[in-house]
């Protein structure tokens, strides 16, 4: 058990008011009908898997119904953050670009 | 043959309102207050609730909200407000929910769709999807304890939380008298049970209503 800080309703809540949601930013591919079946199947099923920092959704689904971003360590559950949508992709790109 | 004037008796629609704990029988059950039991509930059956979305970006929405309401629109996270109308509770970034008497739904809908006309919003009647239930006494908090997973150290009167309620989830605000939860119709009896159950070793009372919102 571990506790969020829900960007929306800016307090730190019990992980159970929040349900996960998977990897963030994971690209839809825009013309699905036309994708080879390779590419639909890694956009549905290639997660990153990661030991350590790892950037996922989740949604307060008890309290503001809203869904955003946190980065958490999956081997210990440190969380890094926790930002809207919006704010979360600036720090990713970023993120993205220095690794 | 068929019985027409018969037929017609028998299938005449009558609709009945019922609040969704109308099965307790709370109304019979009431008492004053009083000091033999460690917490008092009652629903607050049958109240106007009228949901409102919007963008609180879009200064015509909000100033439209304000003028045709007379109040603040209450925009902090997890805020309310109370009103001449009864109150309005911040749920979400882009919704809130009004309170009122049933008798004034209609009204204060009307008021928000003309004051809204042509703005990106919502405005809509959600009156039989709700229920209200107060909690009071000197176990309130303690029940509430048993209930939810929210840190109620946490929250102060003027504030509306969304949290867990056992597996379900409900709105909770405090004011001077105790709480006010306020949750789902279909929620009503789970929740009404899971009440009575966690203040059993308090003593459990059904609380007079006091001309309560
Ligand atoms: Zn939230």
């Amino acid at each position: 058990m571990f506790v969020i800080r829900c960007p929306h309703c800016c307090e730190v809540r019990e992980e159970e008011e929040f349900s996960y949601s998977g990897e963030a930013f994971v690209a839809r591919p825009s013309a699905p009908e036309i994708e080879s079946d390779e590419n639909w199947g890694d956009y549905l099923f290639m997660k990153r898997n990661v030991k350590g920092w790892h950037w996922e959704m989740w949604g307060h689904s008890s309290g503001c119904r809203k869904f955003f971003v946190v980065k958490r360590n999956t081997a210990n559950h440190s969380i890094g953050g926790a930002w809207s949508l919006t704010e979360a992709r600036k720090e990713y790109d970023a993120e993205e670009a220095n690794a | 043959m068929f019985n027409s004037s018969q037929s017609n008796q028998t299938s005449q629609f009558k609709p009945v309102m019922q609040s969704p704990l109308h099965p307790f029988g709370l109304a019979a059950k009431q008492e004053k207050v009083n000091g033999t039991k460690g917490v008092w509930a009652n629903e607050v059956p049958l109240l106007g609730y009228i949901s409102l979305r919007g963008n609180v970006q879009n200064a015509a929405f909000i100033n439209a909200v304000n003028s045709a309401l007379g109040i603040s629109l209450p925009t902090q996270p997890c805020s309310m407000l109370d009103s001449s109308f009864g109150s309005i509770l911040w749920l979400s970034t882009d919704e809130w929910l009004l309170i009122c008497p049933r008798e004034q739904r209609a009204t204060l809908q009307k008021l928000l769709e003309t004051a809204l006309q042509g703005i990106h919003s919502q405005v809509f009647d959600n009156s039989g999807g709700f229920t209200s239930v107060i909690l009071q006494g000197k176990n309130a908090s303690d029940v509430l304890h048993h209930c939810t997973v929210y840190d109620l150290s946490a929250l102060q009167a003027g504030k509306v939380v969304g949290t867990t309620f056992g597996k379900v989830s409900l709105f909770l605000q405090q004011d001077k008298n105790g709480y006010r939860l306020v949750f789902r119709r279909s929620f009503a009896d789970y929740i009404w049970r899971y009440l009575e159950r966690s203040a059993l070793p308090y003593g459990f009372g059904i609380a007079q209503l006091n001309d309560e919102r």
